[in-house]
């Protein structure tokens, strides 16, 4: 789905320099070791993006509208053990499947219904149900993985379209739909707009309530979908699993230059972001460096992305 | 208000420059003023008075000029410099923290301390020195927050006295006052003069002016063009020395009468905030609400536009009555409604103006959930011209337009969606004089459509000038019907206090 | 440009710092490279166990990397860590499994691309990996099994026969933890007068087994014993126990023998321990890894003695 216009935009736009920023990376691992550019590698590296990238999807649709998700992580591990009890029960895959991305969605939509109706704040929201969902799953599953999924769920993360692993075609498809949905779609201006402005979007005659459920919900089921494929390519269905993802994401989604306060961004960034975060860790990985420095490493690059974001912001409203 | 004492030049700035990428702000400005006097600066919207004070207070680098207080040159490099050589400055946007008390706030950053603490005591009694000579009785320990905007304002003006401000800039400080609280502002005002401090008064309200000033000086387009003595100084000729074009501020006439009735409010109450309020607009018809400031007419707007509830009353619109719960049933009846607040519930200043003005009716332009950029991009380019906004392309963020120019994309959303009857709350407020000719044209040609317009304002100029009838309210109720021949400044206040 | 300029330097920075580093791998050619993956490296034991695989890879002539996830419980990094290494055409894999199950994928790819996977201290599933078709080239490790029944044993000793004791399990699916659950438990049933009142996981997490320990504590304030799958924990619950006042009367024992828990039985604080010794278990990983590079084979099991440490 990439038509001139998709890509007049990412070079014009702000996506631009962050993409720009992952190609350096990868000219400085091409050039530091041997074992980067390869095809196994890069393929490797991109399937390892998969995790923070389909999660970021929600998390950019819920920073767009200025809240934030802290619960994407527990929904991961919540989502798998759902799936893997439903199996253990005899239910078919298919509505073990769908169970799964339910449990994300409703959750997702709780969350929106405490933000909304409620009146949280989407950080208190979301940390309250990060804990109620980490401990429904280790309920659900006493606290022990589930193991033994079926080939069929399996081949989400074995199989291949046209040479390429499914997760990543799933991936690229999933932000093709995202990025669609959010430059073309009325239901992805209202997201720009209550960003940008919520009384304003109100006013206008914009049902801003229901928008903000649905947006949290939807952050949920991409919690889901994650889930579903760790649990594939794991095999396994933790109910720890998924711990620190939601900072993984928001990792993602600020260095792809979308902004905290909402209003701005875009999901192609969020990609890019991704793909930085799975470069940075592969390479390090590949020269051998401490795992201690690897941590500093990705830390440094966050606080530089939103440095370099908060610079060109000030620079633009100078020049207006 | 004329200073007993000789004219000592407090302040003397000669040939000010300032220039901007693209754009020079001022080109060789020169201004005196003098001690215990209100000097009046004058001018639209980019005329530099800004730009100059912004200079004065240090805000900002002059790239060439010299400013002399007292005699003294001075560099003014900083802000704490300027504060230091003894200007002080209250902006239109009050800079306090709310959450503290008027204690701490007057004493902001220079708090008392006795072994390391912070000493209340000493603080309260300051504050309550410094309150005194402005002869208001505010509680030190008051949370600031909690005031009204002219108490605030008090604070802010004492804050800048216990900074020995002898230079005292004053940017639109009336501009969320009531009659009264001006007067009361005048007063300290005229307090601080007959002490030998020095007031610059920005302001674009000509009675005030006539009322406060001892001298004027109008900026246009970054230079000089006059200083003149209020006394005997003309309005029109003010005027025309601003906008370089003859303006008349009476707007002549609204529409004939006539017009079916295209709104009837009912009964509409609301606690004691709204109480049994009735009337009726026409079509064509542009009605004015005028009142003091809470009396209650920003309240109709929002319960008819289902911003807020009401406990009794009915609205109908062309004869069938209404059910309004959410803006979005005020648009489908055909109601817009331009607030107070432009930045705050007007516009989403990052998007662009083409996206603002087709958000209300999105959904229309959109077929099975996708956005019809085509159709929007028209939508918004008639917008433009038809509302003659200055821009380079629907595609300019709104937040880069100027006051003017945001408006207008606000009142072009209401317009897109098809709206027949359109609030307007203080719509030229913090516009400059031109664009609000504009405005005021604009509202005629609406009402020239059919649209029936309320206007909601406190500028009595405006209201006497525009409306075919005036509404007064006072208290939540309507206490008072004037047609356009008797309406005067006059017996409309005078309706509006209860006198 | 804009972001890049700073974003790129940044980057680019930080690959030049370490660019020395590989450049020596890459440079001495004639030395082989092999690969140790922990568990995580904020545990002594594992920083033992890298402390003795270094002095062999050094004395043998051998590159050795080590690598490990944050957490113990992160299967999916690790995971990762294992798939980049085998990227890098590491020699051989020494794996310390953060999930016995979850990591047959991984050995799957490893023996795809025809590097022999030495498990150490942890088990992969056997069941898992015969389904999956992959095979390890050995196991080092001690029989912790064997160890939790040690530590059981020495608990009955100590208690005289009789107590209420508190057990603080591992990482849940841990094959290590289980393991050595399953030996003490096996101590305790032998034993009547021996009561199991609380048995709760703590993650092999210090902080978790206070806050567990403390939770204990106010279900069962008479506890007398105490057994932690490992010394992280054990360490975690003493602090509780002390805290609570109960230090006299509770014998805490855990496993490892890391340097701090042996402190603590020095001063009388902790009871005892059960030594394993991962010096020796790196030592082993990084020989058998030399040996096989030359060929050789070896026995598919290679115990490593355990003792008590009182």
């Amino acid at each position: 789905m990439v038509t001139r216009t998709h890509w007049r935009h990412v070079v014009a736009g702000r996506e631009a320099g962050t993409l720009l920023g992952l190609a350096a990376l990868c000219l400085g691992l091409w050039i530091a070791t041997p074992f980067f550019a390869t095809a196994a590698n890069l393929a490797n590296v991109a399937e390892q993006s998969v995790i923070v990238g389909v999660i970021g999807i929600g998390m950019t649709c819920v920073i767009l509208i200025g809240g934030i998700d802290l619960s994407v992580g527990s929904l991961v591990g919540l989502a798998g053990v759902v799936v893997g009890t439903a199996l253990q029960r005899g239910m078919p895959v298919a509505i073990a499947v769908l169970l799964g991305l339910a449990a994300g969605v409703v959750a997702g939509a709780l969350n929106g219904v405490m933000i909304t109706a409620g009146r949280l704040p989407p950080f208190i929201a979301t940390l309250g149900m990060m804990s109620v969902a980490r401990g429904a799953a280790l309920l659900l599953s006493d606290g022990r993985p589930i193991s033994g999924f079926p080939d069929s769920l399996r081949l989400l993360a074995t199989g291949r379209v046209f040479g390429i692993p499914a997760p990543v075609v799933l991936m690229l498809s999933l932000y093709a739909i995202a990025y669609f949905v959010l430059t073309r779609t009325v239901f992805g201006r209202y997201l720009y707009a209550i960003g940008g402005n919520e009384e304003a979007t109100a006013l206008a005659g914009v049902n801003v309530r229901q928008q903000k459920v649905v947006t949290y919900a939807l952050s949920g089921l991409s919690a889901a979908i994650c889930a579903l494929l760790l649990v594939a390519r794991l095999n396994s269905a933790q109910p720890v699993a998924g711990i620190g993802y939601e900072l993984d994401a928001i990792a993602a989604v600020v260095i792809g230059g979308t902004s905290l306060l909402g209003g701005s961004g875009s999901v192609i960034g969020t990609l890019i972001g991704a793909l930085i975060m799975s470069v940075l860790r592969n390479g390090l990985n590949l020269l051998g460096v401490s795992s201690y420095l690897q941590q500093v490493a990705i830390g440094v690059v966050i606080i530089a992305a939103v440095l370099i974001d908060m610079a060109l912001r000030r620079r633009v409203h100078r020049s207006t | 208000m004329t200073p007993q004492q000789p004219a000592d030049i407090a302040l003397q700035m000669s040939g000010i420059h300032k220039g901007f990428p693209g754009v020079v702000a001022l080109a060789g400005v020169d201004l005196d003023v003098r001690q215990g006097e209100v000097h009046v600066l004058l001018g639209e919207n980019g005329a530099g008075k800004s730009t100059l004070m912004k200079i004065l207070s240090g805000a900002v680098a002059r790239d060439a000029g010299e400013i002399r207080i007292d005699g003294q040159r001075v560099a003014l490099a900083t802000p704490r410099a300027a504060r230091e050589a003894g200007v002080g400055i209250i902006h239109q946007e009050l800079a306090l923290v709310p959450a503290m008390t008027v204690a701490e706030n007057v004493l902001l950053g220079r708090a008392p301390t006795r072994f390391g603490m912070i000493d209340g005591a000493r603080m309260r009694r300051e504050t309550v020195a410094l309150l005194q000579q402005l002869g208001a009785t505010l509680d030190p320990d008051a949370i600031t927050g909690t005031l009204g905007i002219a108490q605030q304002q008090l604070v802010e003006i004492a804050r800048a006295l216990s900074l020995n401000a002898r230079i005292l800039i004053m940017d639109e400080p009336t501009s969320a006052l009531t009659e009264r609280e001006s007067a009361r502002l005048f007063d300290v005002i005229r307090g601080l003069t007959a002490r030998g401090t020095a007031v610059i008064y920005i302001s674009h309200r000509l009675d005030e002016i006539f009322a406060i000033g001892d001298r004027i000086t109008v900026l246009r387009d970054g230079r000089h063009v006059a200083t003149q003595a209020v006394q005997g100084a003309d309005r029109r000729e003010l005027v025309r020395l601003m906008a370089d074009r003859e303006v008349d501020e009476r707007i002549g006439g609204g529409l004939r009468n006539g017009g079916a009735p295209v709104l009837h409010v009912d009964g509409l109450t609301h606690g004691t905030r709204l109480r049994n309020v009735s009337f009726t607009v026409h079509a064509g018809e542009i009605v004015g609400f005028a009142g003091l400031i809470g009396a209650g007419r920003t309240e109709i707007a929002r319960a008819v536009f289902g911003l807020e509830p009401f406990d009794h009353g009915r609205i109908l619109v062309d004869g069938a009555e209404v059910r309004i719960r959410s803006p979005r049933d005020a648009i489908a009846a055909g109601i817009g409604f331009v607030t107070e607040d432009r930045k705050r519930e007007g516009f989403v200043p990052g998007r662009s103006i083409r996206d603002n003005v087709a958000l209300p009716i999105l959904a229309r332009l959109a077929w099975m959930g996708f956005v019809d950029r085509a159709r929007e991009t028209a939508t918004a380019e008639t917008a433009v011209r038809d509302l003659r906004i200055r821009t380079r392309s629907v595609q300019q963020a709104v937040r880069t337009l100027s006051g003017g120019n945001q408006q207008k994309v606000v009142l072009a959303r209401w317009l897109a969606t098809g709206a027949r009857i359109l609030f307007l709350d203080e719509p030229t407020r913090g516009i400059d004089v031109g664009s609000r000719q504009e405005i005021y044209q604009l509202m005629r040609a609406l009402a020239a459509d059919g649209v029936a317009i309320i206007l909601m304002s406190s500028e009595l100029p405006e209201v006497l000038g525009l409306a075919d009838r005036v509404l007064v309210m006072r208290e939540g109720a309507i206490v008072g019907e004037f047609s356009r021949d008797d309406a005067t400044a006059g017996n409309v206040m005078a309706c509006a206090v209860g006198a | 440009m804009r972001t890049p300029t700073w974003l790129a330097l940044s980057a680019l920075a930080i690959l030049a710092s370490t660019v020395p580093a590989c450049r020596r791998g890459t440079d001495a050619a004639a030395k082989p490279t092999v690969a140790l993956v922990v568990k995580t490296l904020n545990n002594q034991f594992f920083i033992d166990m890298e402390a003795g695989a270094k002095a062999a890879a050094d004395s043998l002539g051998l590159e050795l990397i080590v690598q490990a996830p944050e957490r113990e419980i992160d299967v999916e990094r690790q995971m990762q860590i294992v798939e980049n290494l085998i990227q890098r055409q590491v020699k051989v894999l020494m794996l310390v499994p953060n999930g016995s199950k979850e990591i047959v994928p991984a050995v799957v790819k490893a023996n795809a691309a025809k590097i022999p996977v030495v498990t150490v201290d942890t088990r992969v599933d056997a069941a898992t990996l015969a389904a999956a078709g992959a095979t390890v080239a050995t196991f080092i490790g001690s029989d912790n099994e064997d160890g939790g029944h040690m530590a059981g044993l020495f608990l009955v000793e100590r208690t005289g026969g009789m107590a209420k004791v508190a057990v603080l399990e591992g990482v849940p699916g841990h094959e290590t933890a289980d393991a050595r659950l399953r030996g003490f438990r096996k101590a305790m049933a032998a034993a009547p007068g021996m009561q199991v009142v609380a048995s709760q996981p703590a993650n092999m997490e210090r902080d978790q087994a206070f806050n567990v320990t403390q939770n204990i504590l106010q279900a069962h304030p008479d506890i007398t014993a105490l057994f932690a799958c490992n010394d992280v924990m054990a360490l975690g619950a003493l602090e509780a126990i002390a805290a609570a006042g109960k230090g006299a009367a509770v014998s805490i024992i855990g496993f490892d023998a890391q340097d701090d828990a042996r402190k603590a039985i020095t001063e009388k604080r902790m009871a005892g321990t059960i030594a394993q010794n991962p010096r020796e278990m790196g030592r082993l990983a990084v020989i058998t890894a030399h040996r096989l590079l030359k060929g050789e084979t070896v026995a598919a099991e290679q115990p490593v003695a355990i003792s008590l440490v009182k």
